[in-house]
């Protein structure tokens, strides 16, 4: 009994979701052409798991690889141009400008010139990884304190030992919180990309139910995507906390 | 040469060389004819008519995102002032914040353009994203985590109740974090509006960028990526400004 008590008072906010939800759409007299009851959502979810299984696999495996991948991209960028302070200069203002393009006007951008299929949806997601990734590296490795570089010039390290010993450790935490903040974000470009170009995922199987009018299926989907892009939040949150633990 | 004055003529070469790096691979043709060089997007822009299209979406764009932006705000506000009233409320709360986050907004805009409609879709998904992030800017800077500060204790002692405790530290003390969060939910906001006009709404930069991927009209596209991209960096401009200029007088 208590434990079903603690669990109410941290989980109530999806009961609330699930109860809103239905109570929405019985209170408007929707019916299921318009949007259908979460009971039946989640029926068509245990019913057929395997319509599901292989999308959901696809956008997760997609998503995590473009993420990793974008994002040692970006640390190797960062130490590659933090030895000269004039080139991080030039390079850091413009990559804060291309952060700054929605995923929507990339999307399709890069779909045109990469192509429609399943390799752009990965240079996309590679894209939207690299950018925080960058930035934060950048900036962790140029806030190593002047004590530590001190003592390192003193006791004469040569450059790249002081990266290794120094500013890469010192820069640890802010690579882990560029992944906490990149992994939802990369699902979302993972989704819009393949609800755009893909042949496979759960943006695709969405699109697809979507105009076959199978609405539970595409509310399904929904669901699930966001129970990806929720369970990938919670994982990055938890390496972020064990390394912050770690190395701070 | 001062540091500032150095940082921003460094700033001005990134961006030119940006600009020069973009427009030498559309010149080359290396990236195939999907990549124009800009001076080309730029011409096309030039024409009135032409350019009056885009003005014209990003008008619709950018009302979605205010309109969207301004009722997250005072949903998320609501929303965690009710989680410092009725603190039985919070442990859920805080997870929610925690969650938020993560939702996909793109999971919700298709279902919204059945049940709210097509016009209402990009500013409800606006809403949506800008709102979440503001939750979560709300929830910390409200400290509905529950971390006590020494003038909780002189509240606590001159015997405030919630609601004096509420207006006169917690809100005050919340500024400089809520408006941290201003700054990211502004560009949220824009990119709210144009997910939900992807998904079919009548008009919006949104609704240009695809359907001139769809038909191949390249200057089109990119003009209105270009477009979408100016909206979003003065979104996030103007924020970080009213930011600095708030926790400079509140801090």
């Amino acid at each position: 009994m208590r434990r079903v008590l603690t669990a109410l008072a941290h989980y109530w906010p999806v009961l609330a979701v699930f109860v809103g939800w239905d109570l929405w759409i019985v209170l408007n007299g929707y019916t299921t052409v318009v949007a259908p009851r979460p009971g039946l959502v989640l029926a068509d979810i245990a019913g057929n798991p395997g319509a599901y299984a292989g999308d959901l696999l696809r956008t997760l495996g997609t998503s995590v690889v473009g993420l990793v991948l974008g994002m040692a991209v970006g640390v190797l960028a960062a130490i590659a141009v933090w030895s000269s302070a004039a080139v991080a200069g030039v390079v850091t203002p413009a990559a804060l400008v291309l952060r700054s393009v929605p995923v929507t006007a990339m999307v399709p951008i890069i779909a045109r010139v990469a192509g429609y299929g399943d390799s752009s949806i990965l240079v996309i997601i590679v894209v939207v990884s690299f950018f925080p990734a960058f930035v934060l590296t950048l900036s962790g490795l140029a806030a190593t304190p002047a004590a530590g570089r001190d003592l390192f010039g003193v006791l004469g390290a040569n450059r790249v030992r002081t990266l290794l010993r120094l500013h890469l450790p010192h820069a640890v935490p802010n690579v882990v919180v560029a992944f906490r903040l990149t992994a939802p974000s990369a699902v979302l470009a993972a989704l819009l990309a393949e609800y755009l170009v893909g042949s496979g995922g759960l943006g695709h199987l969405f699109s697809t139910s979507r105009s076959y009018l199978d609405l539970e299926r595409a509310w399904g989907t929904a669901l699930l995507a966001t129970v990806v892009s929720i369970l990938t939040f919670v994982l990055a949150r938890g390496v972020e906390r064990r390394v912050t633990a770690r190395f701070s | 040469m001062t540091g500032s004055a150095r940082r921003a003529v460094l700033a001005g070469t990134g961006v030119v060389v940006l600009l020069a790096g973009a427009e030498l691979v559309g010149r080359t043709g290396i990236a195939g004819p999907s990549w124009p060089p800009l001076t080309e997007v730029a011409s096309y822009l030039a024409d009135p008519d032409r350019r009056a299209t885009v003005v014209r979406a990003a008008q619709t764009t950018l009302t979605s995102a205010a309109r969207g932006l301004v009722a997250g705000v005072v949903v998320a506000a609501l929303a965690a002032c009710v989680g410092l009233l009725l603190p039985p409320l919070r442990p859920g709360l805080d997870r929610l914040a925690a969650l938020l986050h993560a939702v996909p907004v793109i999971a919700l805009a298709p279902l919204l353009i059945t049940t709210v409609g097509r016009e209402t879709t990009p500013t409800v998904v606006a809403g949506l994203g800008a709102g979440f992030v503001m939750f979560v800017a709300f929830s910390s800077g409200l400290g509905l985590a529950g971390a006590r500060s020494t003038h909780d204790d002189v509240f606590d002692v001159l015997g405030a109740n919630r609601l004096r405790r509420l207006l006169r530290l917690q809100l005050p003390k919340s500024v400089p974090t809520v408006l941290d969060g201003l700054t990211l939910a502004a560009p949220a906001a824009v990119l709210g509006a144009t997910i939900g006009e992807w998904f079919g709404a009548p008009r919006g930069l949104g609704v240009l960028i695809v359907s001139a991927m769809q038909n191949f009209q390249v200057n089109l596209l990119w003009s209105a990526a270009a477009c979408a991209t100016v909206l979003s960096l003065l979104a996030y401009g103007l924020t970080t400004a009213v930011q600095r200029v708030a926790v400079r007088r509140v801090a």
